[in-house]
């Protein structure tokens, strides 16, 4: 079977009652499973999810590459009439007919999962997504600070361990080289390996450095990832406003841009394409791949009003 | 019947840690950079039983003095944390930093700032560095509030001399462990607060002064000025501080191996006092006999008590097992804590 027998094979199942069953009940899975963020956009109204919000809210989030369901969850739940694919894109549909076109932003990070579990209760961890271009001194954000174990019970803090500074002293440290992820012991509070499986935590649990997004200046917003959420927050703004739209736009949240060449981004393509048309959403930022990546809210607002104009036909 | 009693002590237990907790997290969850206690200050006072008097003295360290006579024994835990102070407000709007205690400078880059003043804290970030130095420890740290001038940081409110440091959270573990920031030495001046508010006044042997000290970690500057003020009359001193403890996978085993969990531990040996061993023993047998949890260890570090021993004071430190100390990240037992307050109450009610 060629790729686009397959991928047509893929349309006719999803257009069928199975897949919408399937869908059906993945919703009322995401209903379970909602995180406290999304019942924040549950209660809130529609009118009050600005650009703004929706950064510092999707900023808060986590969405490992590969491990982005709490947060496609979230969006489901943001956005009515969305749905998720297999692979875990979320999509929505505006408008009808010709041209078709496609707007998107990658909603996945680069993070950690659970590599092994040592008998005295440390969680040890691989990373997910970087690779050879990543800096560094990526890991060593991790060093001593606070992250989440997204366990099946629900998230587990825990803290990355450094040397004590009164125990260093007087040991050399010199020029030393940056810590690295294989230096990562994640303390939960557990004292046995069965102590952290109780806590739902196991091999391939998602880890990431818990996240509290600063606002600081005029109108500048620190986070890690704070420009892809940024792009998320006004790709999902602009299509919470009902803009006029010209022929179909799909709007989409795209999962494992950071993993196997896009692999969401050429998923859509090859379901719900083809497009005359497509358009990666970003946000300036400084600071990339640090934990106060920064943007400028106005951007993110510029970039919302931008979308709507796109999605009408304007350029 | 044994069954009853023990669920009974379980439920004791947890009341204990629950109120362990509460006084805890209220204290971590205050900002005190060594000489800027004031904030830290007022939620001890707030925390201390009604009918507690303190005094605060002209270095900001407060007192709570009991019983009659002379002679206290003084037992002291400091206010003050680790940080930075605004040492210049620089042309391209950044603020260049003085450290405030010793720590580990690559835990604070790149990551979220407070400047704090006398009114609402400004948030601000520590720059990232961007000389491309690919080594562990990052040049010299600057906090961005986000403005381009010196004059567009001063309009929102930045001063030279004040604080900063990263927002922190007092966050509680599984079981009975729990992290944060500046548990070194807020676990202290929670000992010293459980303790007064279940000590028996009546059955003092002695004056006893709580004192809550501040500037501790840039040199033990305000127990040296309340030591200098009590002279050769002190009966006896324990600081209560911290116990480095090596129990973690990236420290040597060599010494300070004391476990997290199993009680409050007498810093017999380190950096700065040696407690001779008669008086090691006299703790362990006033433990002994009230049933309390205590290890005895050697760390590293200095403590308050060392500035009053130039006056022949002997000084028992103790403290609890901490993990990560100096981070953002210490980590405690609270079990550790309740072990800890009921031995300065024996300390004071038995010693």
């Amino acid at each position: 079977m060629t790729m686009l027998q397959a991928v047509k094979n893929q349309r006719r199942r999803s257009k069928s009652n199975g897949g919408g069953r399937s869908v059906a009940v993945d919703r009322r899975i995401c209903l379970l499973t909602v995180s406290t963020a999304a019942f924040a956009f549950l209660t809130a109204p529609l009118a009050a999810q600005t650009a703004d919000s929706l950064a510092v809210r999707f900023s808060a989030m986590t969405a490992v590459t590969g491990y982005e369901q709490a947060m496609t969850d979230s969006l489901l739940v943001l956005l009515p009439g969305s749905s998720r694919d297999r692979l875990g894109n979320v999509t929505l549909a505006l408008g009808r007919g010709a041209p078709k076109r496609v707007i998107y932003c990658n909603l996945d990070e680069i993070g950690y999962a659970v590599g092994n579990i040592t008998d005295d209760g440390y969680i040890t961890l691989r990373r997910v997504g970087g690779g050879a271009r990543l800096s560094p001194l990526f890991d060593q954000q991790l060093e001593g600070h606070r992250v989440t174990v997204f366990g099946r019970r629900g998230a587990v803090p825990g803290v990355v361990a450094v040397r004590s500074t009164h125990l260093t002293r007087g040991r050399p440290t010199g020029n030393e080289a940056p810590f690295t992820v294989d230096n990562a012991y994640v303390d939960v509070g557990a004292a046995s390996r069965d102590e952290v499986l109780a806590l739902g935590i196991s091999l391939l649990t998602p880890v990431s450095l818990a996240k509290r997004p600063q606002r600081y200046g005029n109108g500048l917003l620190a986070a890690p990832n704070a420009g892809r959420r940024a792009a998320c927050a006004a790709l999902a703004a602009a299509a919470l406003s009902k803009p006029r739209v010209r022929g179909t736009v799909v709007v989409a949240f795209t999962v494992q841009s950071l993993y196997a060449d896009t692999a969401g981004l050429k998923t859509i393509v090859h379901l719900q394409g083809p497009f005359t048309e497509a358009r990666m959403v970003t946000v300036p930022s400084k600071f990339p791949e640090t934990t106060v990546e920064t943007v400028g809210l106005k951007d993110v607002a510029d970039v919302t009003a931008d979308i709507v104009k796109w999605i009408g036909g304007s350029q | 019947m044994i069954l009853a009693l023990a669920a009974i002590l379980a439920l004791q237990d947890t009341t204990r840690i629950s109120e362990a907790q509460s006084v805890l997290s209220q204290l971590v969850e205050s900002y005190g950079v060594s000489g800027m206690e004031a904030p830290v200050r007022a939620t001890v006072q707030r925390l201390l039983p009604s009918w507690a008097k303190s005094e605060t003295d002209t270095a900001g360290n407060v007192w709570v003095r009991l019983g009659q006579g002379d002679g206290p024994v003084v037992i002291v835990a400091h206010m003050d944390e680790i940080g930075f102070r605004v040492d210049t407000i620089n042309a391209d709007g950044t603020l260049g930093l003085r450290t405030r205690g010793g720590f580990i400078l690559s835990l604070f880059e790149a990551k979220p700032a407070l400047i704090h003043t006398d009114r609402a804290d400004i948030p601000g970030i520590f720059l990232p560095r961007d000389s491309g130095l690919t080594r562990r420890t990052p040049p010299a740290l600057r906090v961005s509030v986000g403005a381009t001038t010196r004059a567009g940081a001063e309009s929102l409110g930045v001063k030279v001399g004040q604080t900063i440091t990263m927002p922190k959270q007092y966050v509680r573990l599984a079981g009975t462990r729990a992290t944060g920031r500046s548990f070194d030495d807020r676990m202290g001046c929670a000992a010293l607060i459980l303790a007064l508010r279940t000590l028996d006044r009546a059955k003092l042997r002695h004056p006893v002064v709580f004192l809550f000290s501040t500037r501790e970690e840039i040199g033990l500057e305000g127990a040296g000025a309340a030591a200098r003020q009590l002279g050769t009359s002190t009966r006896r001193v324990h600081a209560i501080d911290t116990f480095v403890s090596a129990d973690s996978p990236l420290e040597l085993q060599n010494f300070a191996v004391q476990k997290l969990g199993a009680g409050a531990v007498a810093r017999a040996l380190d950096n700065s006092s040696i407690t001779p061993p008669a008086y090691v023993d006299s703790l362990a047998n006033i433990a002994r006999a009230r049933g309390i949890a205590l290890q005895i260890g050697t760390t590293n570090g200095g403590n308050d008590g060392s500035t009053f021993t130039e006056f022949g004071v002997v000084d028992v430190p103790m403290g609890w097992p901490l993990r990560y100390s100096h981070s953002p990240v210490e980590l405690v037992d609270l079990k550790d804590l309740v072990s800890l307050a009921e031995l300065i109450r024996a300390v004071a009610e038995d010693w």
